[in-house]
């Protein structure tokens, strides 16, 4: 026992005496200290879990551990194998000391002083918690048992068991190479591991949970549908999937003692014998080659040599040089290990370049591109960071700068070889990363590689930045006399791009390095992002280049190192680095002022914090007009012109406008959001009153105001024009190829609350206060207000709108006529006596059109070349939707339906009357990889088509709930039509996806959580949710029933305001609830109150389910079922409800997740605990309760269990 | 070609007065330069090496201004620093060959010719190809030999070379140089006065920045002719009281007894009996001088 003390306080000692504890400390420590105290740093986020709260902490922590694996092995793994680096061994296993005291001494130690420095992350939150400037309303104090039971079970047990680990093969292996690796090859696993795990879209929870050895799928299985409530007030128990998992990751370390205890070897002879073996070999041949030959002691005449210098020369040290660089570097593990790295992730994302938004996608060169460089933009920096240090000390740090540095050479000769060596590293770095991509695209069978568009985004975008990294880099440490002290201040260099940015220095011309954002796309290429890009990549590579030769005059040659003696050397090489170095700077002032001129003088410069404030500002001055009197638009025609090659439209337009209150109306406000609004004028006379800052809101007066139901004539000018580039925020609405702009850019009448801003936190920044809810149902004013457009209700629509020679331009309407004239092309658009919302769009491109028929609906895609894939699919969905649709629920009120591809710097597809632009980066490229995979593409076009019912026929007023009478009945119409396609037993893989999305959605909301007749900017409400409670209640009552409540109620209140005069109620969730309930039986109303007016959860689950055979050779099954049900406030706090409850109970044959129904009744349940004895004709394999999750269960995989003999 | 050193001085910024207005001047031929530890042989011949610049003073190599035009001493210029190492992963012929063309040795013919020649006369032809981190500490001081005489350099400079070297190979490299030396500049600097004494027709000494003496070996020998005695003594008492009463050059010890020299113009008597006088006595003579001063 002496002995193991011994052995356990040295290594006590030596970790205390080392500098990198502190460093593991300080690191943890900082990382949990700004987590609790900057609410945007840590992976919490936005919203009102408390940033020290028991699932913050244990999200910390297991996201720590990840990257703490590494530290874990640097400390455990080194502990071992310090006496064999330092062939201290020999003495110590000379001695007799016994196995347990020098092991377990040792790891002991080890532990120790890991959890001293993992203690950092403890005290870090404990400070962050007392920061003054965090936001207190998000940190309790008094809960220290909070942040221990977390560091406890999460934070110890993982280094002992992963300490365990590596300590165990490093003390069998005894070699620094898999010592050094074992750690980032575990964290490389795991990383890839997890995202395949991903991959596979799976919803199991338990096994996942179990076998995860650093527990991000463990807390997430534990946690993921916790509420708000929950997060801030329960811990990680030892029970369940977390017990079992800590026990068995326990036991695998204990069990990696015990083998390391049983196999170490304790003698040198065995130990040398596996250690230093080869060391030891290569030695004693050089030995004895230095005895061998016999030579003469008389010196032989050296041969004469010419020496020759002048430019030639010069090159070939260069050459020569740069090939040493190089070969230095290429033989380096770490550099292999970092390139090892670098693969692993670019295949790891690769791999999900063929997803976007959990869909399947094909992986288009955009894409792949994105993704691998996306993971390797961190190597390439790393790299460049490294070896500029490196490369500036090599000579230094191996002591050959006296040699070296005596050299007839330039300095320039030596510094641009070191800058070619870095260069040429790291275009080995992106050929490897562009072969992954290319290798990740034919793994998933896409063949057309883009090896132009791999080759701009790697070498002309990305490697400009790098070396401009480089050069950075290159000076920090020519100027620096310590190489962690520049390597210190390059990271800060690299990271203050981020930090500067998001404390709202956004300006590209002093953001080190920085480009403004920009977007491939199919339609485009780079596009109007071309000139912005070349000239930072050209600004910023220049001041690299400037700071290069200031390096190369700067640099270090000789042994004096004091500053007087650099500055002197300086001078001395100055006359002839002059030219270069103005060279620069004039490139410098000549990129960056171009830059300038374009990004902040011809075009207003506006960082977000500006724009939130111009925002705030609006909502500030003119929110008081809201209610103000306004006539409402009733017909828009428009005259407009698009010039896609120059980015800009212009057009003129009229309005008019219709008092339909029961009062004259003598002031007209106009909100011009977009600033593309000019000329305003009116058919009688009228004066300018007040205009805003941007004439962001403009107020007129009439002379003769407007009596009630009388009509107003308002003429204008609409235009935007793009002059030259933007420093960032370029507008996606206009692109070369796929303008896409909508009624944003006309006027608005009065004021508009879709200007305010809606993040709370923002709002709080700007001193606003909470985001003002939507009105009651019943409310007096907004009841006749539309939920979309509040300055209009329905209008008539004419356009005349033209483009260049070869677009298409299109709007909604019935196409009338097209011509060309003036070499532009002209169409003319018409709705006719069809109503519209107040919600058009006018588009452009070179489109190539895919036409079919439904009935008399003309179908039309417009799409760009090589984006086929889904053409058919989309038109399928189409004309089933139309079918399904105009049976139930009432007539389609348009001739033609188009779908239109725009440029993917937009992320959506969204219904317009008749008309559906639909993003390039969604539906287009979106594949199917299985046959029974999801097709999302015909569930989006479904759902839009559904908008042409539910919002464009219906519209509720602005009140809370109306929303999902749009986007609910559209999912709702949506799941039908694929309920269609694939049958009613397939589509419990959707409904569970859409139950995982709604419970996922409430964990994560930020403010309060509304039944869904009360929905109010909740997605997964009228999403998830919405569909799935739709959905169930056709399930129960009936489809026919569901859809003739559909029927009446959009019968009754289709196209409500429209026939003009003083505007009535729109219809809200109250006539939408009483419609369903008139088609509900009595016994299934509880259903409306439960799903639609309340938050209803259900815990149901198989306890058993055993068989035994008939004598008439059937099979009788004996389920138990246990069922639960409660109600959750908007917070999520539950409390218990009786239960009365129809539930599907239901016996099936076929293997997991294959089940085919034997039986499936509805059985009434009234107690938590039930048994059914149920008999069918074939021998089955499950039974359960609720199977199809057609309730919101928040364990939804335990409702179904094997059937088993008793 | 003529080495001419000027009014050299250098102060380093922690106060250390390496070089005090020091003048010397080296012509063809092997030059030693004897001096203890911290006497500026190293800065002076970095200085040389232009590795450093001196506070004042000028240096001149025929007509090149050493301080000004540092890249024409680099061309001829071949120089072995006290200390130095090496990429790790590189072998000899591969350095050799890359220090080569550095030297200006266009000619690839030339340039494997010298180099083999090299090889072959430091014994380093057998491990060429093996990578310079392993190669023990003469192995590798005797790289740094071959690199130095790689482009016939002018000016050789020396630092402590045979510092690591066994007999035979130290014998060696010193028939190498001397078989050099006699048409250029070789600057040898060292502790060890058998090397100066073997090899060098002129020789300097010099302790704290300063030049205590200059000139050939022979003469200053000469000069000592007959003034060195010795005694052996076996107590440290009886040291102590010759060192008070004698100009006492060196001690050693001979077999646990101490040897003492002592410099005197006549026999002092008390048992020292005249000995031929050896470098070692200029050399120790001169420093004691100094400290007497």
């Amino acid at each position: 026992m002496g002995m193991f003390w011994e052995f356990f306080s040295f290594e006590i000692k030596f970790r205390l005496k080392s500098i990198s504890t502190y460093v593991y400390f300080l690191l943890w420590f900082a990382l949990s200290f700004f987590s609790v105290a900057a609410e945007d740093f840590g992976p919490v986020g936005n919203g009102k879990v408390l940033l020290n709260g028991p699932w913050a902490t244990a999200t910390y922590y297991t996201q720590f551990c990840l990257f703490g694996i590494i530290v874990i092995a640097a400390i455990f793994g080194t502990s071992i194998l310090r006496d064999f680096q330092r062939d201290t061994y020999q003495l110590l296993f000379t001695k007799p000391i016994s196995k347990f005291a020098y092991l377990g001494g040792r790891w002991a130690g080890s532990f120790v002083a890991t959890v001293f420095a993992f203690g950092g992350m403890l005290f870090g939150e404990m400070a962050g918690a007392s920061a003054p400037w965090a936001d207190h309303s998000r940190i309790v104090s008094g809960h220290l048992w909070w942040y221990i039971q977390p560091f406890l079970s999460i934070v110890v047990v993982q280094i002992f068991f992963l300490g365990s680990l590596f300590f165990c093969v490093a003390a069998l292996t005894r070699k620094i190479f898999i010592v050094y690796l074992q750690g980032v090859a575990l964290f490389m696993t795991y990383i890839i591991g997890i995202t395949v795990f991903f991959a596979t879209r799976s919803l199991e929870h338990f096994w996942s949970g179990l076998l995860d050895p650093v527990g991000l799928l463990l807390l997430d299985n534990v946690s993921r549908y916790w509420t708000v409530v929950e997060k801030n007030s329960l811990l990680t128990t030892w029970t369940g999937v977390f017990l079992l998992n800590r026990l068995l990751w326990m036991g695998v370390g204990g069990a990696a003692l015990v083998v390391v205890l049983a196999l170490f070897p304790m003698s040198v002879e065995a130990l040398t014998a596996v250690s230093s073996g080869k060391r030891a070999s290569r030695a004693t041949q050089l030995e004895q080659e230095e005895v061998r030959p016999k030579r003469s002691l008389v010196a032989a005449k050296l041969p004469t040599v010419h020496q020759v210098f002048g430019p030639g020369t010069g090159w070939a040290q260069l050459v020569s040089l740069t090939r040493v660089r190089i070969s230095n570097i290429l033989h380096e593990i770490p550099f292999w290990a970092i390139v090892a790295l670098l693969i692993a992730f670019a295949i790891n994302n690769g791999y999900f370049a063929g997803r976007l938004a959990g869909r399947d996608v094909w992986p288009v060169t955009y894409l792949m591109v994105q993704a691998v460089e996306g993971s390797a933009f961190l190597f390439f920096f790393i790299v460049a960071t490294l070896y500029a240090a490196e490369l500036i000390w090599r000579e230094r740090d191996t002591h050959f700068d006296g040699i070296h540095d005596a050299l007839p050479m330039r300095e320039v000769t030596d510094w641009l070889s070191k800058f070619l060596a870095l260069a040429f590293v790291e275009i080995i770095l992106l050929i490897v990363t562009m072969l992954c991509g290319i290798l990740m695209q034919t793994f998933q069978g896409y063949y057309h590689y883009e090896l132009g568009q791999y080759f701009k985004e790697l070498f002309i975008v990305a490697f400009p930045q790098i070396l401009t990294f480089a050069l950075f880099a290159f000076f920090i440490q020519t100027v620096v006399s310590n190489k962690f002290i520049g390597h210190a201040i390059v990271l800060g260099l690299f990271i203050s791009q981020t930090v500067l940015f998001r404390y709202g220095f956004e300006n590209t011309l002093y953001l080190p390095g920085a480009t403004p954002p920009y977007i491939y796309s199919d339609m485009n290429g780079y596009g109007h992002f071309v000139p912005a890009l070349t000239w930072s990549l050209t600004y910023w590579f220049a001041i690299g280049g400037y700071l290069g030769v200031l390096s190369i005059a700067l640099a270090l040659r000789g042994s004096d190192e004091s500053w007087r003696a650099r500055f002197r050397a300086a001078s001395q090489r100055m006359p002839r680095l002059a030219p270069a170095l103005a060279g620069m700077l004039l490139v410098v002032l000549g990129s960056g002022g171009w830059y300038y001129w374009n990004g902040h003088v011809r075009n207003e410069y506006l960082n977000s914090k500006q724009r939130r404030a111009a925002q705030a500002e609006y909502e500030i001055n003119f929110k008081k007009y809201e209610k103000f009197p306004q006539p409402k638009l009733i017909a828009v025609d428009a005259q407009i012109n698009i010039y896609p090659e120059r980015r800009s439209f212009d057009g003129s337009a009229w309005y008019l406008l219709q008092n339909k209150t029961g009062a004259p109306i003598e002031q007209i406000h106009v909100t011009d959001q977009r600033q593309s609004v000019n000329g305003v004028t009116f058919d009688r006379p009228f004066h300018k009153v007040s205009s805003s800052a941007r004439d962001l809101y403009t107020i007129y007066t009439l002379e003769t105001p407007l009596q009630p139901g009388e009509i107003l004539k308002m003429n204008f000018q609409v235009a935007f024009a793009s002059h030259g580039f933007k420093d960032g925020n370029e507008r996606p609405e206009l692109a070369y190829n796929g303008t896409f702009f909508d009624s944003d850019y006309f006027p608005y009448i009065g004021y508009n609350p879709n200007v305010e801003l809606d993040d709370p936190r923002r709002r709080k920044e700007e001193k606003l206060g909470p985001l003002e809810e939507l009105a009651s149902r019943g409310d007096s004013y907004y009841e006749k207000v539309s939920l979309f457009t509040a300055d209009s209700d329905w209008i008539s629509y004419h356009t005349v709108v033209s483009t260049s020679r070869d677009q298409v331009a299109i709007a909604p309407g019935d196409l009338k006529k097209e011509w060309t004239q003036n070499g532009r092309h002209y169409y003319e658009y018409d709705m006719g006596a069809s109503k519209l919302a107040d919600f058009f769009s006018y588009l452009s491109g070179r489109y190539r059109l895919k036409q079919d028929q439904w009935k008399n609906v003309k179908l039309e895609i417009y799409y760009v070349p090589g984006h086929e894939y889904n053409l058919d699919d989309m038109l399928q969905s189409t004309k089933s939707g139309l079918d399904y649709y105009e049976k139930n629920f009432g007539p389609y009120q348009f001739d033609q339906f188009r779908i239109i591809e725009f440029p993917r710097y937009r992320e959506f597809a969204q219904s317009f009357p008749n008309t559906v632009p639909y993003s390039e980066g969604m539906g287009f490229i979106a594949r199917m990889k299985k046959p029974d995979d999801i097709d999302f593409t015909y569930f989006v076009t479904a759902h839009e088509l559904g908008h042409q019912w539910w919002g464009h026929q219906l519209i509720g007023g602005l009140v809370q709930g109306s929303n999902m009478m749009s986007e609910t009945l559209a999912e709702y119409s949506a799941l039908k039509v694929m309920e269609k396609k694939y049958g009613t037993d397939q589509m419990h893989k959707y409904l569970k996806h859409e139950l995982d999305g709604y419970l996922r959605g409430r964990a994560g909301e930020i403010r309060k959580e509304p039944p869904l007749v009360l929905v109010q900017r909740e997605p997964y409400v009228w999403y998830q949710k919405g569909g799935l409670v739709m959905y169930t209640l056709a399930d129960y009552i009936g489809e026919d029933k569901v859809n003739a409540a559909l029927k009446n109620f959009l019968e009754k209140y289709k196209f409500a305001n429209a026939s003009g005069g003083q505007d009535v109620p729109y219809p809200d969730t109250r006539e939408f609830v009483a419609a369903l309930r008139e088609q509900t039986p009595a016994d299934m109303q509880y259903l409306i109150t439960d799903m639609f007016e309340s938050i209803v959860l259900y815990d149901n689950k198989a306890v058993s389910a055993t068989v035994t055979a008939t004598a008439d050779k059937k099979f009788k099954v004996t389920l138990t079922v246990q069922a639960r049900k409660s109600k959750a406030d908007e917070n999520g706090q539950e409390t218990p409800m009786a239960l009365n409850d129809y539930v599907d109970i239901g016996v099936f044959t076929g293997k997991k997740d294959y089940e085919q129904p034997l039986y499936l009744t509805k059985e009434k349940i009234t107690q938590e605990k039930q048994t059914f004895e149920i008999t069918v004709d074939q021998m089955p394999t499950r039974a359960g309760i609720d199977p199809y999750n057609k309730l919101i269960d928040r364990v939804s995989d335990d409702n179904i269990i094997d059937v088993t003999k008793p | 070609m003529a080495l001419t050193i000027t009014n050299l001085s250098k102060t380093y910024p922690n106060g250390v007065k390496a070089l005090k207005n020091l003048s010397l001047t080296i012509g063809n031929n092997m030059f030693g330069l004897l001096g203890p530890n911290g006497a500026g042989k190293s800065t002076l011949m970095r200085t040389i090496a232009t590795l450093q610049d001196p506070d004042s003073g000028e240096i001149f190599l025929d007509n090149i201004n050493v301080l000004k035009e540092k890249n024409s001493v680099r061309q001829v210029l071949g120089y072995l620093p006290q200390e130095f190492g090496v990429y790790p992963k590189m072998n000899a012929l591969d350095m050799l060959q890359h220090l080569a063309v550095m030297k200006g040795i266009t000619n690839s013919a030339e340039r494997k010719e010298m180099i083999d020649a090299l090889l072959h006369q430091t014994n380093l032809w057998e491990a060429r190809k093996k990578a310079l981190s392993t190669y023990s500490g003469g192995m590798k001081q005797r790289f740094g030999i071959a690199q130095a005489l790689l482009a016939n350099p002018k000016l050789i400079i020396v630092d402590e070379p045979t510092a690591g070297l066994d007999p035979a190979e130290r014998n060696r490299f010193l028939n190498l140089l001397s078989s050099i030396g006699r048409n250029v500049i070789v600057i040898l600097s060292t502790h060890i006065v058998e090397d100066v004494r073997e090899l060098c027709p002129r020789m300097a000494i010099i302790s704290n920045g300063q030049l205590l003496m200059e000139g050939s070996p022979a003469e200053t020998l000469l000069a000592l002719r007959g003034r060195i005695w010795s005694k052996v003594v076996s107590t440290d008492g009886e040291l102590v009281a010759l060192e008070s009463a004698f100009h006492v050059v060196s001690t050693h010890l001979v077999g646990g007894l101490h040897e003492v020299r002592v410099f005197s113009d006549a026999d002092p008597g008390e048992g020292f009996t005249p000995v031929d006088a050896g470098l070692e006595d200029v050399y120790f003579l001169n420093l004691s001088n100094q400290a007497k001063n």
